[in-house]
């Protein structure tokens, strides 16, 4: 019989029950939903690391190594496996696609996911093992021809398998792009055999062309001799530092050691499980907060106004225990309901956030996107659970205190009391209306704090989301619209993937040139580099690592005279670059604790040089780096070559050359951003409609309580004479002014928490936080319109008022 | 002259297929600045019918013409003007606002009230001016009543409208919250309506109105109406 009771209180308190149940289920949901998020992220990347071997070191020497440097890393104590590789970026035949082309030369480190095709076969002689995201955006399957351009060199062949690759997990090609795309950049790896036959027969051509054998003294090239690896890849359990003077110690030179948490692909995506992580702490906490908080005002309510019922069924001889569970079951069913609905919901956020065909598709080159709960969302769920029981528990059994005769006593609420701020004039001052609401507010002080909270949380999610959207915003427009001042970047190449067939040969099969040799060509590729920049009519830089701090930061040298890079000064705001020294980005400053007037050592990896630079002042650059203008950076000797070239000329207007590497559109830049703001958006539009929500079931649940516990005072205004709409003002008044504080609140506390979300989410980019006005009025506007909307909803029920029946009642 | 007029008036209450008269064609003249006693068992109509007159409920049949005006037919609106102006209400719940003093539980009419009296004045006339900083829930149950009626006549209502305003009071409480009731609304020349049982009320009234199974079954002019102190309680 009890039980149909519960169902028929569920009934009865609907507006309750469902606003408890959306609460919960919107808690949990969030809750649940960005945990998944980055727990399935976590072990969705663990597998593809796992099973493509991904390395923990990169050891990048520009003067390659040798099969014997290979033996002496595998040597090392702590050393698993190793591998030599070398990744270049080419150009697809026919078109202005960039492939990165890899050769690993045993696949026990860095190896391939095979997700269609022939498996990878080191003997290949015209295999591709191409990414198949690639593959997939550019109508290319296996058994299709393919040929790259790499300086000279020719690849060609059949596409045998399509692959993923750990390596590659984030494709993309520098880091002036922030995702990938793989409608213009993808990877291929083709194997060592293949990339001997092709190398020797590069050399051959410009052999036959030039005669380049017979200058050089040699009367033939064996193919075995043409290996040529900038790098090694290791897997060991050594920490970075033991591990790097190992390998030089090993090798007997200085080099770049590169982590895994070094490179993109581990550290972003391990950036984006942080992130996850910050989200699902801060507003599930929030949503569970006020969820759990609205529960345990709402059932202290239910069951004070069904104080005489519960009287009644202990003046009958049921026991308290059984008045308990009945009243603890009504609460439990409130909660599984609502776990169960959230666990939905929750799935739905997780596969929302994080599913292939979305933005975090395109992000990330997974084979697998499983979704998982963390094990201790579980323990949660199972935990909020009882709480909710134990609210029920609480809630009847004050109401169950005393004799059978007191329990069937009507709940009287709290006597009011007297403030000193009603000795004011002011007060005194005030009309019926405000002092109603007001001593309404304080009398039932706990709906009050919750309503105030609901407002809080809306206010705080629209300013943190739409903030988000305008930090955002500002982000593009000043460093891809603003900073981003030419039409085209030339890469040019002669970075270490770079060097031409001549170079290589000449470097490998005659030994390293002396330094005085190097400085020639150095100055002479320079040279030939500015000529090309002023050809083209446009700016240059060149880049170099060096050691800053225990890990590498990239420096960039720039000639700035056409105004084709600008860059910004700590406020956002452009500014030039003078020659007294180098700028610094934030990340370097704060986490070398730098400011402007300090001086710093910078050692170029691979070397054991020192320069000594002054910081000539702060700039907020997308990659770690610090920047120096050309004439500063001769001025203290810093050894550089020119990597780039930014022109305003069209594509097809740039002269070919064979130091052209690659040309990179201003608008492939940006295009690649629309994926990042695409993810972005995806959270603003969660965080959007969640606050809507929150704010619409929290101050309707809150509204309807209120308008229940003063149903018989406005019985008594509607006798003596209170109209309808007067009577519906002084409700919404309250929800009004109660909305004022609530924004007056939240707006500082949601800039507060976008600060603290840029921080979290985004301190990679270095954005500046920037709220525009329209988000100011959007987020306000929306918070009033809620609040407006539920009071209005809630006032409409006062033409119900049964005067005659209210005003029976006793209080 | 009469100030209120039922004219066939009925009021039934429907509950699905079952129907209830609570009043069945009633007719009814009051006299204006009466003292009127609407007598009955419990479920004769008497509520439903001070309902009816207040303006809380309206007829399913019939017309009221209060003060000369019909008020059968009155939107919601206009029922609430009609409050606001002609009649005020005693109750035997007090029906203060909780929230509010006594001072402004009395001073609330201001705002809705086209000719209302001195809040102050009307307290003082119950005996209250030393109370009206106080909230509700810290007076007696006589106190509430008290401020109840001071907020009733600080409407200035033609007519004082009265369900059991001594239920809830303890016998000589009820005599003197009655006995203030009557001196007021007489000295200020008030209709007053009073519904109850007690038929001790009754030999108080210049018209006793009986009323049972919602018919009226006698409306008697009261010669020589007893003075609260000479009625037995």
């Amino acid at each position: 019989m009890l039980l149909k009771k519960t169902f028929r209180t569920l009934l009865r308190y609907k507006a309750q029950f469902f606003s408890m149940v959306i609460m919960i289920a919107l808690g949990i949901g969030m809750f649940v939903g960005f945990n998944m998020e980055w727990y399935s992220l976590e072990k969705d990347t663990g597998y593809i690391f796992d099973r493509t071997k991904f390395a923990d070191y990169r050891i990048v020497s520009e003067n390659g190594f040798t099969a014997e440097d290979l033996q002496k890393i595998l040597a090392l104590d702590g050393v698993s496996a190793a591998t030599r590789f070398l990744s270049v970026n080419t150009i697809v035949d026919g078109d202005t696609d960039v492939l990165a082309l890899s050769i690993n030369e045993n696949m026990t480190v860095s190896s391939l996911y095979k997700v269609e095709g022939e498996d990878y076969d080191p003997e290949s002689p015209d295999g591709f093992w191409l990414s198949d995201q690639y593959a997939a955006k550019n109508g290319v399957k296996v058994g299709d021809p393919l040929t790259v351009k790499y300086r000279g060199l020719i690849f060609s062949g059949t596409v045998r398998g399509l692959v993923k690759c750990g390596e590659y997990l984030i494709c993309l090609p520098d880091e002036t792009q922030l995702m990938p795309d793989f409608n213009s950049f993808g990877f291929a790896f083709i194997s060592p055999a293949m990339l001997r036959s092709c190398v020797y027969q590069g050399v051959q051509d410009y052999s036959e062309q030039v005669d380049f054998l017979t200058r050089m003294g040699l009367s033939q090239v064996r193919e075995d001799d043409l290996d040529f690896y900038f790098q090694i890849n290791v897997i060991s359990g050594l920490d970075k530092e033991n591990f790097a003077a190992a390998a030089e110690h090993a090798l007997s030179r200085t080099m770049l050691v590169l982590s895994r948490e070094e490179t993109a692909s581990w550290s972003e995506a391990m950036g984006e499980v942080d992130e996850g992580k910050t989200m699902g702490s801060i507003l599930p906490v929030l949503f569970l907060a006020i969820a759990l908080l609205t529960m345990v005002s709402t059932m202290h309510r239910i069951t004070a106004s069904e104080k005489t019922q519960i009287g009644t069924l202990k003046a009958l001889g049921f026991k308290d225990r059984r008045i308990i569970r009945h009243y603890a079951c009504y609460a439990l069913i409130i909660s599984l309901i609502g776990t169960v609905l959230g666990l939905g919901l929750g799935w739905f956020v997780g596969w929302f956030i994080m599913n292939p065909g979305g933005a975090m598709g395109t992000y990330l080159d997974m084979p697998k996107w499983d979704l998982y709960v963390p094990p201790f969302c579980w323990a949660v769920l199972a935990g909020i659970n009882l709480f909710t029981l134990l609210i029920g528990f609480l809630s009847v059994r004050q109401m169950l205190t005393g004799t059978a005769a007191d329990a069937l006593r009507p709940y009287t609420p709290k006597r009011m009391k007297h403030l000193r701020i009603e000795e004011s004039r002011h007060f005194k001052a005030l009309n019926f209306g405000t002092k109603w609401n007001l001593r309404d507010c304080l009398r039932h002080k706990s709906r009050t704090a919750m309503t105030l909270f609901g407002i809080i949380g809306c206010t705080i999610l629209l300013v943190g989301g739409l903030g988000m959207r305008d930090t955002m915003d500002a982000f593009v427009n000043s460093f891809y619209e603003g900073a981003i001042h030419y039409r085209n970047r030339v890469n040019i190449g002669n970075g270490p993937e770079g060097n031409i067939i001549a170079e290589m040969v000449s470097s490998y099969l005659k030994g390293a040139d002396s330094e005085a040799e190097e400085a020639r060509k150095a100055a002479e590729s320079r040279t030939a580099a500015e000529a090309l920049a002023d050809t083209l009519e446009g700016d240059w830089s060149g880049t170099l690592s060096v050691e800053l701090g225990g890990g590498p930061i990239s420096v960039e040298v720039y000639h700035v005279t056409r105004d084709k890079v600008r860059f910004l000064d700590d406020d956002m705001h452009f500014t030039t670059l003078g020659n007294e020294g180098v700028y610094i980005c934030s990340r370097v400053a704060k986490e070398n604790g730098l400011k402007t007037g300090d001086t710093l050592v910078l050692s170029p990896y691979g070397t054991d040089d020192h320069y000594e630079v002054k910081v000539a002042g702060e700039l907020r650059t997308l990659g770690k780096s610090i920047v120096m203008t050309d004439a500063y950076a001769d001025t203290v000797g810093i050894p550089y070559s020119i990597s780039c070239i930014y022109t305003d000329r069209e594509a097809a207007e740039i002269p070919a050359d064979s130091r052209i590497a690659s040309i990179q559109s201003k608008q492939a830049i940006i295009d690649s951003f629309d994926t990042f703001v695409e993810l972005m958006d995806l959270m603003v539009i969660l965080l959007v409609v969640a606050a809507c929500l929150l704010g619409v079931v929290v101050l309707y649940n809150l509204g309807v309580m209120s308008y229940v516990e003063r149903y018989r005072e406005m019985a008594t205004l509607k006798v003596v004479g209170f109209k309808d709409r007067k009577i519906g003002h002084l409700l919404i008044s309250q929800n009004l002014w109660l909305t004022v504080l609530g924004v007056a609140l939240g707006v500082p506390l949601g800039m507060l928490t976008l600060a603290y979300l840029i921080q979290a989410l985004a301190s990679e980019y270095e954005m500046k936080m920037v709220i525009g006005p329209l988000t100011y009025v959007t987020s306000i506007a929306l918070t009033f319109g809620v609040s407006l909307v539920v009071g209005l909803m809630v006032a409409r029920k006062n033409r119900r008022i049964d005067m005659v029946a209210a005003l029976k009642t006793e209080e | 002259m009469n100030i209120v007029e039922f004219k066939d008036v009925s009021r039934v209450y429907r509950n699905g297929e079952h129907e209830q008269k609570a009043l069945d064609h009633v007719n009814l003249q009051l006299e204006e600045s009466k003292f009127i006693v609407i007598l009955g068992p419990s479920g004769a109509g008497k509520s439903t019918l001070l309902n009816l007159l207040g303006g809380l409920d309206s007829p399913t049949g019939g017309t009221i013409t209060v003060n000369g005006k019909d008020i059968s037919t009155l939107t919601a609106n206009e029922l609430a003007a009609y409050r606001a102006a002609t009649v005020g209400f005693v109750f035997q719940s007090y029906n203060l606002i909780p929230t509010l003093t006594v001072i402004e539980n009395v001073a609330l009419v201001k705002e809705i009230a086209p000719d209302p009296l001195s809040s102050h004045d009307m307290l003082a006339a119950v005996g209250l001016s030393d109370h009206i900083h106080q909230f509700p829930s810290e007076l007696s149950g006589g106190e509430q009543q008290r401020v109840s009626i001071a907020r009733a006549l600080a409407k200035n209502p033609k007519i004082l409208l009265c369900d059991e305003p001594t239920g809830a009071l303890d016998s000589e409480t009820g005599v003197m919250v009655l006995k203030l009731l009557l001196s007021m609304a007489r000295d200020m020349g008030k209709t007053i309506i009073i519904v109850t049982h007690n038929q001790n009320i009754a030999k108080m009234a210049d018209v006793v109105v009986r009323v049972k199974n919602g018919h009226i079954q006698a409306c008697e002019e009261q010669q020589k109406p007893l003075s609260v102190e000479e009625v037995d309680w």
